[in-house]
C-alpha cells in the first residue's frame, strides 16, 4: 500500500506538471520565435513590436483604472455587506449567503450583456426609457465606458471579496473594539481606527484578489470595453490574434508575458496577506460571539439597500435577457410590448446549426470535463493529504499556481502546443485547457473532505473487521460523496460557461456557448444572443440540481 | 486471552532522523484482567497498542494473542487488523459522523454478515449495557463528548472480543465527567472478564483502573507490577517521581541491617525498612511521598526519623494543606489534613514512617 502511494505522487508531478507548466513554457518560446512554430527562429521583435506601439500605453493605463477601480468597488462593497451581516442586527441574514454563492448562477458574459442591453447608448432600455419618458436626446448614460467596465466588473467580484472579507469579519476580537469604546470613542470612531485598521490584511487580500479577477477578465472587456473601443490586455491580446487585421500570435505571446507575470506576482501577494490576516484571527480562538450592533431605525433602509444589490446581482440579470429573448426588437418594457412578444429568437436559435453545435460542445464539455477533472483531482488531493512528503507538497503549490494564470494567456500558450499536435481544433484541446484552468476548482473542496476523514476513521473500520474495500465502500466513499459533488458542480458550470480560454482555442466545429455568445453580441443579435443565454442558465441550473440529488443518493449507501 | 510479545521493535524516520518508538520490548499481558500501559507522552503506547491490533507494521518482534502469532518478522507472518477479532477505542473516538448510532454500533456485526435480527438484538443489548438506550437512531454528530465515548465503547465490545483495547478514552472528556466515567469503565471491564488494555499517560487513571501497570519511557517497558507495587515500592527513579509526587534525598548507606538500612544524608540519618542490594558506602536515594510526612509539635523527640524543621509556605487546597518544609538546606513537600493546625514559619518536628520511606538505587 506504502509502496503505490509513494508511486503516485511522481506520475501526478508529471500530469499537473504537463498542464500548468507546458503553457507557460509554450508561451515563453512562442514569445521569444519567429512564425507559426514556438521553435522557430529566435527574435526579440516580437517584445520590439509589442511593446512600442504606441497605443500599448494607454491599455496599460487603462488595464490598471479597470483592475483598480473593480477591485474598489468590490471591496467597499463587501467590507459594507460582511459588516451588515456578521455585526448587526439587520434582517434576513440569509440574503447574504446567496449574494455569496451567485458566481455560480448568472455566467459573467451574461451579466454583462445584460448591462449592455440596460445602458448602451443607441437602443439600451434605461435609455429609449429616459429618452420617452423626458424626452431626453442622443444617449443619456452609455455603459460603454471606464466607468461602466469597473461597475459590471466590481458587482461581478463582489462574491470573491465577500467571500474573503467576511470569515476574517466574523472572527474579529471585539474585545479590542470594547476596549476602545470604553476609552471613550464613539462606534464611527471604533469602525476607522480599530476595525478597519485591524482587518487590513483581510481588506487588501481581497482585493488584490480582485485585481488578478479583473486583470484576467474577458467578459467583461469584450462585451462592454470594445464597443466602446476601450482595451485593456485582456482584450488587446484578444485584438491581436482574432480579430483579423494583425493575427500575430507571437506579439501576443509578449503582451501575455506581462499579464502572467503580474498575475503570478499579485497572487504572491495575496498568499502573503492572507497568512498575515490569519495571525490577527488567531489572536480571538476564544469562542465568544461578536456583540451585535443595534441598528434601530436604519435596519430596514440598509436593507432595502442589500435586497436592491441582490435584485441587480441575480434577478435583473435573467429578467432582462428572458425580456429581450421574447420581444422582437429592443423597447421599453409596455402594452405594445406586451403584445409583440414571440418565440422568434428562440426558433431562430434552436434551429441555428452552430448554436447548437456549441450547446453540444459545452454540454460534453461540461460533463465529461467535470468528471475527468474531478478524478485527476480526486488523487491530486489525495496525495495533498495523505501522502505529505516534500514531493506532495511541490504537488500542492505546482496545482494552485493556474489558479493566477489568465485564462487568454494560458489559451495562447497551449495554442502554441496544440499547433504541433494532432489535437489542434478538436474539442480535447478545450478539455485539456479546460482542466488545467480550473484544477483548483476541483482540488479545493476534494482537500478539505479527505482532511475530514482522519485516518482514525478509516483505521477504526479496519479493526471492527471491515476488509480494506469494505472500508472504502462504507467509510471512504460516504464520507467523500460531499466534496466530490461540489467540486463536480463547480467545474461543470465553470466549463459550461467557459469563455476567455475559448476565445482563443475554439475553432470552427469547436465553438462552445459563451463564445457564440460573444459572436450574437459582436453582432447585435441580442435577441437570440438572450435566448441561448438563457439556455445556458438552465442547462448550468440542470446539472447543479443532478448533481446534488445523485450525491444525496450515494451518501444514504446500503448496508 | 493473553498476549505476548516479544521483541518488538518499531523505527519511525522523519526529517531525516531517526525515532525509535519502540526498541526491543518483551511483554506478557496477562488474560481476563486490566492491564495498562503508563508514560508521559511520546514514549511509544499508541504505537506499541497499534502495533497489538495490527494498524502498525512493526520493523522486527512477534506477537501472539491467545497463542495465535498474528505478527512475527521470523515466521513472515501479518494478519491484518480486520482479521485479528479486537475491539478498540480510539482517543478520537472515530466515530463515523455520516452513521447514526445504531450503525455505529452495529457495524463489526454487519462486517462479519450476521443476519439482521441477531444485529438488531446484540445492539440493543450492547447499548442497555453502556447506558445509552433508545439512542439507536440519533445522528453521531449530535452526541456529547461522554455519549461518543460510550458509542465507541459499544462498538468495540458488540461483537464479544476477546481482548479490548483504549488509547487515552478519557482524555478528551472534561475533568468531573472523567472521573464518573473512570468508575463506570471500571465496573463494565470487571464484569465482562476480557482482557482489556488501556493506554494513558494519566497515574490516577492508572493507578485506579488496573490490575497491572507497566510504566514506559523511551520506547521501553521499565516496571511493572500492580499499582500498590508501582507505587511505593519502586526502585526507580523515573518511576516513582511519574506515579507521584514525592521527594528524594540523595545519601550513602550508613548500615545494612536486618529488615532495615539506614542512609546518612543532608538532613540526618534515615532509617528504611525497605530491603535493598546495596552495601554500605553506597550511593542512593531515599524516596519519600508528601503524604507520608506527619507534622509534630516542635519539642516531639521521642523515635527514629525525627527532624527538625520550619514550615516555608503553605496552601490549603480544600481536602488538605500542601506545602513546603526546610530542613537545613534540604526543602521537603508535604501535605496533611486540613485540620492539622500549623501555621507558615512555625519551627515543627516532623516524622517519616521507616515503612514509607523506599531506598531508590543511584
Ligand atoms: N507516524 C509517525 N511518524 C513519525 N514519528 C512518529 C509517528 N507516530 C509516532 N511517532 C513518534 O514516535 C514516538 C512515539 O509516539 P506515540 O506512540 O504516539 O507516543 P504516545 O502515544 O506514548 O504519546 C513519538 O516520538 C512520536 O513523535
Ligand atoms: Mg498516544
Amino acid at each position: 500500500m506504502q509502496k503505490t502511494r509513494m508511486g503516485m505522487t511522481p506520475g501526478l508531478i508529471a500530469i499537473v506538471g504537463f498542464l500548468t507548466v507546458c503553457p507557460v513554457v509554450m508561451l515563453i518560446l512562442g514569445s521569444f520565435s519567429e512564425g507559426l512554430n514556438a521553435f522557430g527562429t529566435f527574435t526579440l521583435s516580437k517584445y520590439v513590436k509589442a511593446y512600442t506601439d504606441p497605443a500599448f500605453a494607454e491599455i496599460l493605463v487603462n488595464t490598471a483604472i479597470f483592475t483598480i477601480g473593480s477591485a474598489i468597488v468590490s471591496t467597499v462593497l463587501a467590507l459594507f455587506l460582511a459588516y451588515l451581516n456578521t455585526r448587526t442586527n439587520i434582517p434576513f441574514k440569509f440574503m447574504f449567503r446567496i449574494i455569496s454563492l451567485i458566481p455560480m448562477m448568472v455566467p459573467h458574459i451574461l451579466f454583462a450583456v445584460s448591462w449592455v442591453l440596460l445602458l448602451n447608448p443607441s437602443n439600451g432600455m434605461i435609455n429609449l426609457f429616459l429618452r420617452q419618458v423626458f424626452g431626453w436626446e442622443g444617449a443619456a448614460l452609455s455603459i460603454y465606458t471606464l466607468q461602466g467596465m469597473i461597475l459590471v466588473e466590481g458587482l461581478l467580484d463582489l462574491p470573491i471579496a465577500y467571500l474573503v472579507i467576511a470569515p476574517a469579519m466574523s472572527a474579529f476580537d471585539v474585545s479590542l473594539e470594547e476596549s476602545s469604546k470604553v476609552c471613550g470613542a464613539s462606534n464611527l470612531r471604533t469602525l476607522m481606527r480599530v476595525t478597519l485598521p485591524v482587518l487590513r490584511p483581510a481588506i487588501l487580500a481581497a482585493a488584490t484578489l480582485v485585481i488578478v479577477r479583473s486583470l484576467a477578465s474577458f467578459a467583461v472587456p469584450s462585451v462592454i470595453g470594445m464597443p466602446g473601443r476601450i482595451y485593456v490586455l485582456a482584450t488587446h491580446i484578444y485584438r491581436v490574434v482574432a480579430t483579423g487585421y494583425v493575427t500575430d500570435y507571437g506579439m501576443a505571446a509578449a503582451v501575455g508575458m506581462s499579464a502572467l507575470a503580474a498575475s503570478i506576482t499579485l497572487i504572491f501577494l495575496y498568499r502573503h496577506l492572507t497568512r498575515e490576516g490569519e495571525k490577527y484571527v488567531t489572536i480571538s480562538s476564544r469562542g465568544y460571539r461578536p456583540s451585535v450592533i443595534d441598528l434601530k431605525g436604519a435596519r430596514y433602509p440598509l436593507f432595502g439597500i442589500v435586497a436592491l444589490l441582490s435584485f441587480v446581482l441575480i434577478i435583473l440579470p435573467v429578467l432582462v435577457l428572458f425580456y429581450t429573448s421574447v420581444v422582437p426588437y429592443s423597447m421599453v418594457p409596455s402594452a405594445k410590448a406586451f403584445a409583440m412578444m414571440g418565440w422568434k429568437h428562440w426558433i431562430a436559435v434552436l434551429k441555428d446549426p452552430v448554436s447548437l453545435l456549441s450547446l453540444k460542445n459545452s454540454l460534453y464539455l461540461g460533463v465529461g470535463g467535470a468528471t475527468l477533472g474531478m478524478i485527476l483531482s480526486f488523487f491530486v488531493a489525495y496525495v495533498i493529504v495523505k501522502v505529505r512528503t516534500k514531493a506532495s507538497g511541490f504537488l500542492e503549490s505546482l496545482s494552485f499556481l493556474s489558479f493566477s494564470f489568465p485564462g487568454i494567456v494560458v489559451g495562447i500558450g497551449f495554442m502554441w502546443f496544440f499547433v504541433q499536435t494532432p489535437l489542434y481544433a478538436t474539442i480535447w484541446a478545450l478539455l485539456i485547457g479546460y482542466i488545467a484552468t480550473y484544477l483548483p476548482y476541483g482540488i479545493r473542496p476534494l482537500t478539505s473532505a479527505f482532511v475530514q476523514i482522519h485516518s482514525n476513521l478509516e483505521e477504526s473500520s479496519r479493526v471492527c473487521g471491515g476488509g480494506p474495500l469494505y472500508t472504502m465502500r462504507r467509510i471512504v466513499i460516504p464520507l467523500l460523496v460531499p466534496g466530490i459533488v461540489s467540486g463536480w458542480i463547480l467545474m461543470a458550470t465553470m466549463f459550461v460557461r467557459e469563455l476567455s480560454l475559448s476565445v482563443v482555442l475554439s475553432r470552427p466545429g469547436t465553438e462552445v456557448l459563451a463564445v457564440q455568445i460573444l459572436r450574437f453580441a459582436e453582432d447585435g443579435l441580442w435577441g437570440r444572443l438572450s435566448a441561448l443565454g438563457i439556455i445556458m442558465i438552465f442547462i448550468s441550473t440542470t446539472l447543479v440540481v443532478i448533481a446534488s440529488r445523485i450525491g444525496a443518493k450515494l451518501t444514504k449507501v446500503d448496508k | 486471552m493473553e498476549i505476548s510479545i516479544k521483541g518488538l521493535n518499531k523505527n519511525y524516520y522523519s526529517e531525516g532522523k531517526t525515532i525509535a518508538a519502540l526498541d526491543q520490548v518483551d511483554l506478557i499481558i496477562p488474560a481476563n484482567r486490566i492491564f495498562t500501559l503508563l508514560g508521559p507522552s511520546g514514549c511509544g503506547k499508541t504505537t506499541l497498542l497499534r502495533c497489538i491490533v495490527g494498524l502498525e507494521m512493526p520493523d522486527s518482534g512477534e506477537i501472539a494473542i491467545g497463542g495465535e502469532v498474528v505478527f512475527s518478522t521470523e515466521k513472515g507472518i501479518y494478519v491484518p487488523p480486520d482479521r485479528r477479532g479486537l475491539g478498540m477505542v480510539f482517543q478520537t473516538y472515530a466515530i463515523w459522523p455520516h452513521m447514526n448510532v445504531f450503525d455505529n454500533v452495529a457495524y463489526p456485526l454487519q462486517t462479519r454478515n450476521e443476519p439482521k435480527d441477531d444485529i438488531r438484538r446484540k445492539v440493543e443489548k450492547t447499548l442497555h449495557f453502556v447506558q445509552l438506550d433508545g439512542f439507536e437512531k440519533r445522528p453521531a454528530t449530535k452526541l456529547s463528548g461522554g455519549q461518543q465515548q460510550r458509542v465507541a465503547l459499544a462498538r468495540a465490545l458488540v461483537a464479544e472480543p476477546k481482548v479490548i483495547l483504549f488509547d487515552e478514552p478519557l482524555s478528551n472528556l472534561d475533568a468531573k465527567l472523567r472521573e464518573e466515567t473512570r468508575k463506570e469503565l471500571r465496573a463494565f471491564l470487571t464484569e465482562l472478564k476480557i482482557t482489556a488494555v488501556y493506554v494513558t499517560h494519566d497515574r490516577i487513571e492508572a493507578l485506579s483502573l488496573s490490575d497491572t501497570v507497566a510504566v514506559m519511557k523511551s520506547g521501553r517497558i521499565v516496571e511493572m507490577g500492580t499499582p500498590r507495587e508501582i507505587y511505593f515500592d519502586s526502585d526507580r527513579r523515573f518511576v516513582a517521581d511519574f506515579i507521584g509526587r514525592a521527594n528524594f534525598i540523595e545519601g550513602r548507606v550508613a548500615t545494612v541491617g536486618e529488615g532495615e538500612t539506614t542512609v546518612d544524608s543532608a538532613i540526618g540519618a534515615i532509617a528504611c525498612e525497605k530491603k535493598i542490594n546495596a552495601s554500605p558506602g553506597a550511593a542512593v536515594t531515599v524516596c519519600i511521598r508528601p503524604e507520608f510526612i506527619r507534622v509534630l509539635k516542635a519539642d516531639h523527640n521521642v523515635g527514629r526519623n525525627i527532624f527538625r524543621g520550619k514550615v516555608e509556605s503553605l496552601v490549603f487546597v480544600g481536602d488538605a494543606y500542601e506545602g513546603e518544609i526546610r530542613v537545613g538546606e534540604t526543602l521537603l513537600i508535604f501535605r496533611i489534613e486540613p485540620t492539622t493546625a500549623v501555621r507558615e514559619g512555625e519551627e515543627i518536628a516532623l516524622h517519616f514512617d521507616p515503612r514509607h520511606c523506599s531506598i531508590l538505587l543511584n
